[in-house]
């Protein structure tokens, strides 16, 4: 059989790569331009960097006979997103020195750094190594930062998906040496291309992205990646996981071949044999997706290409165990365990309300300071949650009132409004390079007007997902959430409503490039509507599906 | 139409002497004539000197003009005392400190030495090595010398005229004869020069001399280009800013027309301009006098007079003046006085010494109002009749005040694209490109530094030369001050520019200078130099030129002592291969 279908640029870059090299080294040494050549900008992604620019600087640029105001943004491989105390202050500094003085707890727990110029790309990234932490595959069309639901300090069930969470990023790291001897080494060690056993020499078609929740909590959106695994508790012990696959965010505006898709149950696994089905998912999609149009080339695409069935069977035949039949769960919600709870060991663990993951000085809002003060005086640990919040986890009693008093003296709140604790936004401008919207700077004034609208209607205390992205990719998982913006253009937004609380369902689209009063006169009697005729415990995302029908 | 009247070419004058005697002989009236004749007559009679020298002179007394420069005042007075000197009967022999050896100061006969002092008291960069030489114990007997030194310096430094100074008190040391005594002068120092000049060459001419009348006419010839008296009033034709608005500070391109006005200049020269004062500062400094407003002194305030910088003369004038014992005792107080100099301008002194008292008595207290210099960033073989300039607007807090730099600010704030601006171009013959195109070429600066290196760039891309060009570029920030990014990259594209290095001093944790990069360069450097090239420093003389200077010297030591080190940086400068502009 010969195929003739053109395969995608990407791939042509990923073969001529020699294991995701290309010209990285002799673009770092260009010092006129913050840029890097456009095939290189493809293959850093697969070491967890992209190069963006200043938008909100490009208007002044040309006519100053300026470059574009170029930098890098890098992200943590940290599965399951937990640092140590040290590890923390390491990318405070790192923030400090060498980024935009801001880390970004992100919507994969990891932390991004933000303007990281060029000639800053080496040191920040030695400095990343010096404290045994990389960014390895944190984007690229490669197996992405895994997420787990924290923390693997309250309980040995959470300890038992940390550690899988961990299995499943090392079993499908890239084998290739190209990281450490472009950024850290600065010359080539390695004497003959290494073999690539899992992904090849073209790694793979599209991005792919794995979490893993523990019931009754869906806080890393299990149905929203590529492969994810709910854990199955049986008498107080985590015994396996029901494997999901062909979830995804990403679409394209236009692109009627493009959407988002919740994931579907194919079976259970045991947690020994989690990063075997992980590889075996992996390598299916290796071998079948769609490496000639990236808008298709997601599993979910070629799941629906050729059907769960086809797809679960495939993944068995690579599996010498089988998947065994699902066993029963219950999510209740994927927001985050929000203030302090007690570990078995009877440690403290807070989940701090951070808007939108980002750490900063603000005015007399100083997190970044407050956070600093409590990693140099106690022996915690740092996890970053799958909401872009920030758990200060293993806190002695006499720990935990220090840091209530150092956030208080820091103006640090530890919690929010019910409504801004579920909200979420991704970064959007001015340093995505796909934004059409803004985002983060723009949910927070939204979510505020939001609030009054439920306090009017007596809904302060109902939680509700709220979550804002700046393009269609999706990067906070909008289209699953109970009122869901999508970036169309400036100020404008497409809204999605109707999603499920728990993350289960994809929202319904209601308003096509709708600004912010459309926004709020579509949603004012909506509130009062739910309010007055929803049933007991009834979510809004549900109660919107019901009534809508009517 | 009458005809005019012409002197003949056989007239016993140089051709272009022929030709200023018949631009002014051809127009005058028949009683200018009448007088001419009558002048020249009477001239002869009262000297009582044949009108044709009876046989030839005997051997004209040499007199040594030796000059240190930074800015060409001192070379340009250097050229008008020779000039003085040639008519007096001297042999004057015209010679730069920058090009001396100590072996032409013996047999000399007579020197006499226009020294500036450049920064807080130091000798100017080309002069240094003679310097040097001339302080230590090298230097030699100079008995049966006779010298006198004529100091320029700027009364708002300390170290008023310090190099001058050193120099006078050397040569009396060495044993050489005072024959007049030293004159400092300031800024204005012109008139003043003109006296003590022709009093010195007086004093010393030969008295048999003086045979021939000189005639100089030059200053009628009917073509004089723009100049610091006579500026051009230049279109701005594009004014932008080059520096992101995130940048520390503000530095703007501006294009210059100079259409119409024969200006020609050279890559390397400078453009002076004729500057104005802040008219809010001017509107102050009348308020504070305590006269009502009067256009006559807002015009000598804004176009003639320096009203930013404050000397202690000046308070001990204004004192004087106005009769205020506190001012007088703290004038007379040489730490109180100099605490109080700091920072401070015109407009503290009268606003923490009020007075009211008369303008003109006010104007006499100030200098004239200088013009400010500023590093040509174009080549006319680019550029054609346009100058370009990269300037960076002066803006900082003292004494409680912020203070605008004078030109900077009249072209950041005040003038835009279709504004004037009076201009001239000041020759730079020691900041030149090597004669030799296919020498390379090693430019090393730092913010507005690179002015003149854009400026080479274009000359060599213009001409073709084929030398290797190196850039070696400091500033603070990549992304907001990396001035003419993308010129740099198109450059470095085609080939013309061959190396860049950037230093970005605020990027990372540690300070980073272009001398941190001449250091990790070091080898490459020493090639290029073995290579035959000539090494260029333009910008801030205070830090970057000083730590350059160390660096290069650490460099060409070479692991021997500092002493060899300066040898071989100083022989690179002697050679004409290692040139500075810096401000």
């Amino acid at each position: 059989m010969t195929e003739t279908v053109k395969l995608a640029h990407n791939e042509t870059i990923k073969t001529n790569s020699r294991y995701l090299r290309g010209t990285l080294a002799e673009g770092l040494s260009e010092v006129a331009t913050g840029a890097i050549s456009d095939d290189d900008q493809q293959l850093i992604k697969f070491h967890g960097i992209y190069l963006q620019d200043d938008r909100d600087l490009r208007a002044e640029r040309a006519k100053r006979k300026l470059d574009k105001a170029y930098s890098f943004m890098a992200r943590l491989r940290v599965p399951g997103g937990v640092l140590s105390a040290q590890q923390y202050l390491a990318m405070d500094k790192l923030a400090d020195e060498r980024g935009n003085h801001t880390l970004r707890l992100t919507t994969r727990q990891s932390i991004q750094f933000h303007g990281v110029i060029k000639s800053n790309l080496r040191p920040a990234l030695r400095q990343i190594d010096s404290v045994l932490l990389d960014t390895i595959a944190a984007c690229g069309d490669v197996n992405r930062n895994v997420m787990c639901t924290p923390n693997e300090f309250v309980s040995p069930i959470y300890a038992t998906a940390e550690q899988t969470a961990r299995d499943i990023s090392h079993h499908l790291l890239p084998h290739s040496n190209a990281w450490r001897e472009i950024f850290i080494d600065g010359e080539q060690v390695t004497k003959e291309p290494e073999n690539e056993p899992i992904y090849g020499l073209t790694y793979l078609p599209r991005k792919f992205k794995i979490a893993i929740a523990v019931p009754p909590q869906n806080d890393t959106d299990v149905f929203a990646h590529d492969l994810s695994y709910i854990a199955i508790v049986e008498n107080n012990v985590l015994v396996g996981y029901n494997v999901v696959v062909g979830g995804g965010m990403g679409a394209t505006h236009g692109d009627a071949e493009t959407y988002p898709l919740v994931g579907r149950i194919i079976g259970f696994c045991t947690v020994a044999h989690a990063p075997l089905v992980a590889e075996a998912v992996v390598t299916t999609q290796r071998d079948y997706g769609n490496r000639s149009n990236r808008r298709r080339a997601r599993l979910k695409y070629t799941i629906e290409d050729r059907g769960l069935e086809w797809f679960a069977g495939e993944v068995n035949n690579r599996l010498a165990t089988k998947l065994e039949a699902a066993r029963p769960y219950k999510f209740t919600g994927n927001g985050d365990r929000m203030g302090w709870e007690t570990g078995v060991d009877g440690r403290h663990h807070l989940t701090l309300f951070i808007e939108n993951g980002r750490v900063a000085d603000v005015g007399t809002w100083r997190l970044k300071s407050a956070l600093v003060q409590i990693a140099k005086s106690h022996d915690v640990s740092f996890i970053i949650s799958p909401n872009q919040n920030l758990i200060i986890a293993r806190a002695t009693d006499a720990a935990r009132k220090d840091i209530e008093a150092t956030l208080a003296e820091h103006g640090v709140p530890l919690r929010a409004s019910v409504l801004r604790e579920s909200a979420m936004a991704c970064v959007a401008l001015p340093t995505c390079a796909l934004a059409l919207t803004e985002s983060e700077r723009y949910l927070p004034s939204l979510i505020t007007k939001f609030d009054a609208l439920l306090v009017e209607n007596g809904l302060d205390k109902q939680s509700i997902t709220v979550r804002m992205t700046g393009c269609p990719n999706g990067c906070a998982r909008p289209y699953i959430a109970e009122i869901g913006m999508v970036g169309r253009n400036p100020g404008k937004y497409n809204l999605h409503l109707g999603g499920a609380h728990d993350g289960s369902r994809v929202a319904k689209m209601v308003k096509e490039d709708a600004d912010e009063q459309t926004i709020l006169n579509t949603l004012a009697p909506l509130f009062a509507d739910y309010a007055k005729n929803r049933k007991k415990d009834e979510y809004f995302g549900d109660f919107y599906l019901r009534t809508e029908a009517s | 139409m009458s005809k005019l009247t012409t002197v003949p070419h056989s007239a016993p004058f140089a051709p272009e002497q022929i030709q200023a005697l018949n631009n002014v002989i051809g127009n005058v009236s028949v009683v200018q004539r009448a007088w001419l004749s009558g002048f020249l007559a009477g001239l002869d009679a009262a000297e009582a000197k044949p009108a044709v020298p009876a046989a030839a002179p005997a051997e004209k007394p040499k007199l040594t003009i030796l000059y240190a420069t930074e800015s060409g005042n001192a070379e340009a007075l250097a050229a008008q005392v020779r000039q003085d000197a040639a008519k007096r009967g001297f042999a004057p022999k015209v010679l730069d400190m920058g090009d001396a050896t100590l072996d032409q100061l013996k047999g000399a006969g007579t020197i006499l030495a226009i020294v500036s002092t450049w920064g807080d008291g130091e000798p100017p960069q080309r002069a240094a090595p003679f310097f040097r030489a001339f302080m230590s114990d090298a230097a030699p007997r100079l008995e049966g010398v006779k010298f006198a030194v004529l100091a320029l310096g700027d009364s708002s430094y300390a170290q008023f005229c310090e190099t001058g100074k050193q120099v006078d008190a050397r040569f009396a040391a060495l044993g050489a004869i005072r024959a007049a005594y030293r004159v400092d002068l300031d800024l204005d120092y012109e008139a003043p020069a003109k006296t003590w000049i022709s009093t010195t060459l007086e004093k010393l001419a030969p008295k048999d001399a003086g045979s021939v009348i000189h005639v100089d006419f030059h200053k009628t010839a009917a073509t004089e280009v723009a100049s610091k008296t006579s500026p051009f009033a230049a279109e701005i034709i594009a004014h932008h800013k080059l520096t992101s608005e995130r940048a520390d500070s503000e530095t703007y391109h501006v294009e210059l027309s100079l259409a119409g006005s024969g200006i020609t200049y050279e890559p390397g020269d400078s453009l002076g301009i004729v500057p104005e004062n802040d008219p809010a500062l001017v509107s102050q400094i009348i308020a504070k006098l305590g006269v009502s407003p009067d256009p006559e002194l807002t015009e000598a305030l804004t176009s003639r007079y320096d009203i930013t910088t404050l000397t202690a003369k000046q308070v001990k004038d204004y004192a004087l003046i106005t009769k205020d014992d506190a001012l007088n005792a703290l004038a007379d107080d040489a730490a109180k006085r100099s605490e109080f100099l700091a920072g401070r301008q015109m407009i503290d002194l009268l606003e923490t010494f009020p007075h009211s008292i008369d303008p003109e008595a006010f104007t006499a207290l100030l200098r004239p109002l200088a013009p400010r210099y500023y590093s040509i960033a174009s080549s006319q073989k680019a550029v054609a009749d346009e100058a370009h300039l990269t300037i960076a607007r002066v803006a900082y807090e003292t004494a409680g005040r912020t203070r605008k730099g004078v030109a900077s600010s009249l072209v950041s704030d005040r003038r835009k694209t279709g504004g004037l601006l009076d201009v001239f171009v000041k020759p730079n013959q020691h900041f030149r490109l090597p004669k030799d195109a296919a020498a390379p070429i090693v430019m090393i600066g730092a913010g507005t530094g690179v002015a003149p290196y854009r400026s080479f760039l274009q000359e060599r891309e213009a001409t073709g030369a084929t030398g290797k060009n190196w850039l070696i570029f400091g500033h603070r920030h990549f992304l907001y001050d990396f001035l003419y990014q993308l010129e740099m990259q198109s450059w470095l594209k085609s080939g013309l520019l061959s190396r860049l290095d950037l230093a970005s001093s605020r990027d990372q944790p540690e300070k980073r200078y272009v001398q941190h990069v001449l250091w990790e360069q070091r080898d490459a450097l020493r090639n290029q130099l073995a290579k035959g090239a000539t090494l260029y420093l333009c910008g801030d003389a205070k830090h970057m030129a000083h730590d350059v200077d160390a660096t290069l010297q650490r460099i060409f030591a070479d692991g021997k002592d500092e002493a060899a080190g300066q040898a071989a940086l100083d022989a690179l400068i002697t050679a004409g291969r290692y040139k500075k502009d810096v401000y």
